[in-house]
C-alpha cells in the first residue's frame, strides 16, 4: 500500500499496540476457535465430520444449509438490486422515506420478522387465512427464505446502491451518443460494471444466512440447518464434541466464502475513473420498466411496513388478529419483573462493549493502513474474524473455552469468564463477544477513511517530535472520529440485537433481551415478543441518538477534504 | 473537401434549471449556425452555460425552449441515441470493463455492422491514431493521452455528422494538451466533421477553431474568427478573456474621415479602428495589446517625464521576448517586446517612452465588466 511509511522501524507504541491487538484477537476469537477444532476431534465430533457426506441425516443438514444460503443470497441480491436501481435511477416521490424503510431491517431485532411473518402469513395468518382463507405452512424452507431475504436484502441494497452512485454518468451518455438504447446500455454497460457488487452481495448474504440461528429456531420447523443442529447438540444432546463437529462444518464454508468475498471479489471491483465524473445519471423513462420497478418496490416496502406495523400493534393488543383490544398487559408483565433485569444487563453490557469495540476496530485499521508493512492483510483478516465466523460457532467456542479458567501447563492465563460460577455471573464473556462481533464494522470504516487521509499529516506530527501514541491520540483519532462514530453506532445496535453467540453464554444471573425474546417466541407468546422488540428498538434509537450527540461534540469537522496532493 | 451535410443550426436555445426562486438560466436564447465541416468553440468562464448548451445539442438536456436543427431537420423529438452525433467527454467515459477494441467497436455493434466489417474499421482507425499496439488493453492500463485518443476514435468510428467535445483536454498535462490539440484538429479537418468544442482555455480555443463563440452568463457575448475575437472584441469582457490587454482611458473621441476614429490616449493622438457602439458609449476604452506597445529608453527624468513616458516597474527577460510593466501618470501599461536587443532593454527604475501601434488598437464601448488585466 502506497500510503504507508516505509523504511522506518516500528516505534514502541506500534509494537505495544501490535502485541495488544494480537493478544486480544487471540483470546477473543482464536482460542475459542482452536478449542472447537480440538473438541471436534473427539469421537462424537469427528464422527460428524468424517460422515458428513456418507450419513444421510448430516448430508441432509448440509444440503439444507447450502440450499437456504444459495436461495437467500440469490433472492436477496436480486431484490437489493431492484431496490437500489429504483432508488438511483427512477424518479418518484417519497424516495428518501423508501431509503430509510429499506435500511430499517439492518438494525432490527432478529425475531421481529419471523414472528410478524408467522402472524401475518402463517397457517392462521391474518392475511393468509383472514383474507384468503388459505392455510400455508410457513415453518421450514419457505418461511426461512421469506424471512431471511427480508432481513438481509438491505446488505445487497446498500452495497449496490453505493456502486450505482459511483458509476460515472458519462458512461451511460457515451453509450447513448454511440446510438445504444437505454435497455442496451443497461445490459452492456451498467450490469457488467456491477458484477463485482453482485458477487460481493451474494457472498455476504450467503454467509449471513447460513450463520443465522434465530430464524431457524423460530420458523425453521423440521428444516434443520447446521447452526440450529449445533445449538441442539448443546441444548438437547448435551454433547459438546458433537456441537464442535457441526460448528466445524459450518465454519469451513463461512470462512472460505468470506475470504473469497474480501480478497478476491473486492479486488476485482476497482473501476477506473480518470477524469471528473460528469453529467447526470440516466433516469428510467420506459413505462414498462418504471411499472415493474415501482411495483416491486411498492410491494416490498409495504411488506416491511406491514411487518413493523404488526410488531408495534401486536405489542399493544391482546392477541393480534384474534383479540384486537388495546392492552398494556404485555408491557406490564415485562416491566413488572420479567424483563427488567434483562433490559438493564443488555443495555449496560452493550454500552460497556461499544467504546471498546470502537477503539479496537480503529486501532486495527490504523495499524493495517499506516503501520504494519508486511502482513497487513493478515492483520486485517484477524480483525475481521469476529464477523466472518458464524455467531453460533463463536458462542459454542466461548462456552467450551471460558466455562473453566484457561490453563497452560497448570498455570491460569485467563480466568473463567463464562457461566454462572464465573466472576460477574459470566458477564465478561458476553462483553467479549460483543466486542469481537462489532469491532469489524469500526475497522472497515476506519480503513476506508484512513485511506483517504494523507499520511504526511501524521508524519508532520512525528517530525514535530510527537511519539507514536501521541500522534495516534492527537492527530489520527480526531481525524477518523467520523468513522469512529458510525462504528460506535453500529457496534451498539449490533450488540443489542445479537443472539446466536449470546444464547450459549447467558446464565441465571445475566439474562439478555434477545434470549428473552427467543424464549417467549418459543412459548408462542407473540404479544410479549412484539413488546420486547419494541422496547429493544426504542432503546437502540434513544441510546444510539445519545451516543451520536456525545461523540459529535468532540468531533473535528472533516467536511473539507484532507487530500490535497498525491 | 467541402462537405454538404452536417449543417447545424441552434435557434434561440434556452435552458432553465429549477423553478421559482431557485431558477437558474443556464443558457439564454443561443442562436448559432454552424456550417458543414466547421470547427466552432464555445469559450467562456466556468458556469457560463457551455456544457449545458453542448448537452442540449447532444440531446442529454431538453431545451426549455428553442430548437436544434441538423441539415434542416428538427432534432427535438430525437433521444441522444437517435442523433448522428459523437461525443468526447471530459472524463473520457471509456467503458472500464471493455478492451480498447471493444470500446471502439461498441457503436458499430449497436449499428449491427458485420463482425468482419467491424474488425476492419476498428483496425483502420486504431492504425491511423497510432493505437494499434493497445488493441487488447483495458482502459485503466492506458495513459491519459492514450485514453483520450481511444475516446476520440470511439466517437469517430461511427462517422457522426457532428462531433461534440466537452473540455476533453482538461485532464492532460500542458505538453500533451498541445499535442492533442494538433491531433484533434488535423483529424477533424481530414474527415470534415462539423464540430463543437467546449473549453474555458483561450489558447485551446484560438489554436483549434474556425470560429469562437464567447459566452458569458448564459448569453453569447461575441462570435467570430479567432482573429476577430482577438483584434476586434466587442466588449471589455471578451478582450480581457482572450489574451492580455491594456485598456486606456481616452479623451476627445472624434469621428474622422473613412471609418477611423481619432482619440487621445496617454497624451498622444491616435487614429484607430472602433467598434460601432464605441462612439455612442459614454466612456469608451482603447484596447492595446501588450505586443502593440513599443518601448524605448528616454532621457527624461522620472519627474520631467511626459504623458507618454513612464517609469519601468518591472522587466522580465524570457529570451525571445521581454515583458515590461510601466507606470505612466495615468495607469500601468503592459508591454511585450519580441526578439529584444539585449542592450536596448530598459532597466527597472528608468524612464521609458511608449508608443502604441495605432493600426492595431481598437476602441471599445465601456461595459460593466471590471477591468482586471492589470493589478
Ligand atoms: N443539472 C443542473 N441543475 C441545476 N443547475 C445546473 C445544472 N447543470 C448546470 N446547472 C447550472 O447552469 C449553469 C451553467 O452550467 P454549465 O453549463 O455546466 O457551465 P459551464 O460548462 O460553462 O461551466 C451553472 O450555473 C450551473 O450551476
Ligand atoms: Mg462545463
Amino acid at each position: 500500500m502506497a500510503l504507508k511509511r516505509s523504511g522506518t522501524k516500528y516505534d514502541i507504541f506500534t509494537k505495544i499496540a501490535l502485541v495488544l491487538v494480537v493478544a486480544i484477537v487471540f483470546f477473543l476469537i482464536i482460542l475459542p476457535l482452536l478449542n472447537i477444532l480440538i473438541y471436534s476431534t473427539q469421537p462424537t465430533g469427528s464422527a460428524i465430520i468424517t460422515n458428513a457426506f456418507s450419513d444421510v441425516v448430516i448430508r441432509q443438514i448440509l444440503w439444507n444449509t447450502m440450499k437456504l444460503g444459495l436461495t437467500v443470497a440469490f433472492l436477496g441480491t436480486l431484490l437489493g438490486f431492484i431496490m437500489a436501481y429504483t432508488q438511483a435511477r427512477v424518479e418518484f416521490r417519497g424516495k428518501k422515506v423508501l431509503h430509510i424503510v429499506n435500511l430499517v431491517p439492518i438494525i432490527s431485532p432478529p425475531f421481529a420478522f419471523a414472528t410478524a411473518v408467522i402472524v401475518l402469513f402463517g397457517r392462521s395468518g391474518i392475511i393468509t387465512r383472514g383474507i384468503f382463507d388459505w392455510r400455508p405452512t410457513l415453518y421450514g424452507y419457505t418461511g426461512l427464505v421469506l424471512v431471511l431475504t427480508l432481513s438481509f436484502f438491505p446488505i445487497a441494497y446498500m452495497n449496490l446502491l453505493g456502486m450505482l452512485r459511483s458509476l460515472d454518468p458519462a458512461l451511460d451518455e457515451a453509450g447513448s451518443s454511440l446510438g445504444a438504447s437505454k435497455w442496451r446500455i443497461f445490459r452492456t454497460v451498467t450490469l457488467p460494471l456491477l458484477i463485482p457488487g453482485f458477487a460481493g452481495s451474494f457472498l455476504l448474504l450467503f454467509i449471513e444466512s447460513i450463520a443465522d440461528l434465530a430464524n431457524p429456531l423460530i420458523i425453521g420447523g423440521n428444516y434443520t440447518v447446521l447452526a440450529s443442529r449445533a445449538y441442539m447438540a448443546i441444548n438437547g444432546d448435551y454433547d459438546i464434541p458433537m456441537a464442535a463437529g457441526y460448528s466445524f462444518l459450518l465454519l469451513l464454508p463461512a470462512l472460505l466464502v468470506f475470504l473469497v468475498q474480501r480478497y478476491w471479489a473486492q479486488r476485482k471491483s476497482v473501476v477506473s475513473v480518470t477524469g471528473k465524473p460528469s453529467g447526470r445519471p440516466t433516469v428510467v423513462t420506459s413505462r414498462l420498466a418504471r411499472f415493474f420497478l415501482l411495483s416491486v418496490t411498492f410491494l416490498l416496502t409495504s411488506l416491511i411496513v406491514l411487518v413493523y406495523a404488526t410488531v408495534v400493534l401486536g405489542a399493544f393488543v391482546k392477541i393480534i388478529g384474534v383479540e384486537n383490544s388495546f392492552t398494556l398487559e404485555h408491557f406490564r408483565y415485562l416491566l413488572g419483573g420479567f424483563a427488567n433485569a434483562a433490559v438493564r444487563a443488555t443495555t449496560f453490557l452493550a454500552l460497556m462493549a461499544t467504546p471498546l469495540a470502537g477503539i479496537f476496530g480503529m486501532l486495527i485499521a490504523w495499524l493495517v493502513i499506516r503501520k504494519v508493512r508486511r502482513g497487513s492483510e493478515a492483520l486485517d483478516f484477524l480483525g475481521m474474524l469476529g464477523i466472518a465466523v458464524p455467531g453460533t460457532v463463536i458462542g459454542i467456542g466461548y462456552a467450551i473455552t471460558y466455562n473453566d479458567p484457561v490453563k497452560i501447563g497448570g498455570v491460569t492465563v485467563f480466568p473463567q469468564v463464562a457461566g454462572g460460577a464465573a466472576i460477574f455471573g459470566g458477564a465478561i464473556a458476553i462483553v467479549m463477544v460483543y466486542i469481537i462481533r462489532s469491532s469489524p464494522a469500526g475497522q472497515r470504516s476506519g480503513i476506508s477513511l484512513l485511506q483517504q487521509i494523507d499520511p504526511s499529516i501524521e508524519e508532520a506530527s512525528a517530525s514535530l517530535g510527537a511519539s507514536g501514541g501521541r500522534t495516534f491520540r492527537l492527530v489520527t483519532l480526531p481525524l477518523i472520529s467520523g468513522a469512529f462514530l458510525s462504528g460506535l453506532m453500529y457496534a451498539f445496535a449490533h450488540s443489542m440485537t445479537t443472539l446466536s453467540p449470546i444464547i450459549f453464554l447467558v446464565t441465571p444471573d445475566i439474562s439478555i433481551l434477545t434470549q428473552k425474546i427467543l424464549a417467549e417466541a418459543d412459548q408462542g407468546r407473540y404479544g410479549n415478543v412484539f413488546a420486547l422488540c419494541c422496547m429493544l428498538i426504542v432503546l437502540i434509537m434513544v441510546i444510539g441518538g445519545l451516543i451520536n450527540l456525545l461523540v459529535r461534540r468532540f468531533q473535528v469537522s472533516t467536511d473539507r477534504p484532507l487530500v490535497t496532493g498525491r | 473537401m467541402a462537405k454538404t451535410t452536417g449543417k447545424l443550426e441552434l435557434r434561440a436555445l434556452t435552458k432553465e434549471f429549477g423553478n421559482g426562486s431557485e431558477k437558474v438560466v443556464a443558457v439564454k436564447e443561443l442562436s448559432l449556425t454552424i456550417n458543414p465541416g466547421e470547427f466552432v468553440t464555445l469559450l467562456g468562464p466556468s458556469g457560463c452555460g457551455k456544457t449545458t448548451a453542448l448537452r442540449m445539442v447532444a440531446g442529454f438536456e431538453t431545451p426549455t425552449s428553442g430548437q436544434v436543427l441538423l441539415d434542416g431537420e428538427d432534432l427535438s423529438a430525437l433521444t441522444p441515441d437517435r442523433r448522428p452525433m459523437g461525443m468526447v467527454f471530459q472524463s473520457y467515459a471509456l467503458f472500464p470493463h471493455m478492451t480498447v477494441f471493444d470500446n471502439i467497436a461498441y457503436g458499430l455493434k449497436v449499428k449491427k455492422v458485420s463482425t468482419a466489417q467491424i474488425k476492419k474499421e476498428v483496425g483502420e482507425i486504431l492504425d491511423s491514431m497510432n493505437l494499434a499496439h493497445l488493441t487488447n488493453r483495458a482502459p485503466n492500463q492506458l495513459s491519459g493521452g492514450q485514453q483520450q485518443r481511444v475516446a476520440l476514435a470511439r466517437a469517430m468510428v461511427v462517422r457522426p455528422k457532428v462531433l461534440l467535445f466537452d473540455e476533453p483536454l482538461s485532464n492532460l498535462d500542458a505538453k500533451l494538451r498541445a499535442q492533442m490539440r494538433i491531433e484533434i484538429r488535423s483529424i477533424q479537418r481530414r474527415l470534415g466533421i462539423t464540430s463543437i468544442f467546449v473549453t474555458h482555455d483561450q489558447d485551446e480555443a484560438m489554436s483549434l477553431s474556425d470560429r469562437i463563440v464567447v459566452m458569458r452568463n448564459a448569453v453569447v457575448e461575441q462570435s467570430g474568427t479567432p482573429e476577430e475575437i482577438y483584434r476586434r472584441p466587442s466588449s471589455v469582457f471578451v478582450a480581457d478573456f482572450i489574451g492580455r490587454s491594456n485598456f486606456l482611458s481616452v479623451a476627445e473621441v472624434k469621428k474622422g474621415a473613412s471609418r477611423k476614429v481619432t482619440v487621445e490616449a496617454s497624451g498622444v493622438k491616435l487614429k484607430v479602428n472602433a467598434h460601432p457602439k464605441a462612439l455612442k458609449s459614454a466612456h469608451p476604452h482603447l484596447l492595446v495589446r501588450p505586443e502593440s506597445v513599443s518601448v524605448k529608453k528616454s532621457s527624461s527624468s522620472s519627474k520631467s517625464r511626459k504623458a507618454n513616458e513612464g517609469v519601468v516597474k518591472n522587466v522580465v527577460f524570457y529570451g525571445n521576448h521581454v515583458e515590461y510593466s510601466i507606470d505612466t501618470p495615468t495607469q500601468t501599461i503592459a508591454a511585450v517586446v519580441s526578439d529584444p536587443v539585449y542592450d536596448e532593454i530598459v532597466p527597472v527604475g528608468a524612464v521609458a517612452k511608449i508608443d502604441f501601434d495605432e493600426s492595431r488598437a481598437w476602441l471599445l464601448p465601456s461595459d460593466s465588466a471590471v477591468i482586471t488585466s492589470e493589478e
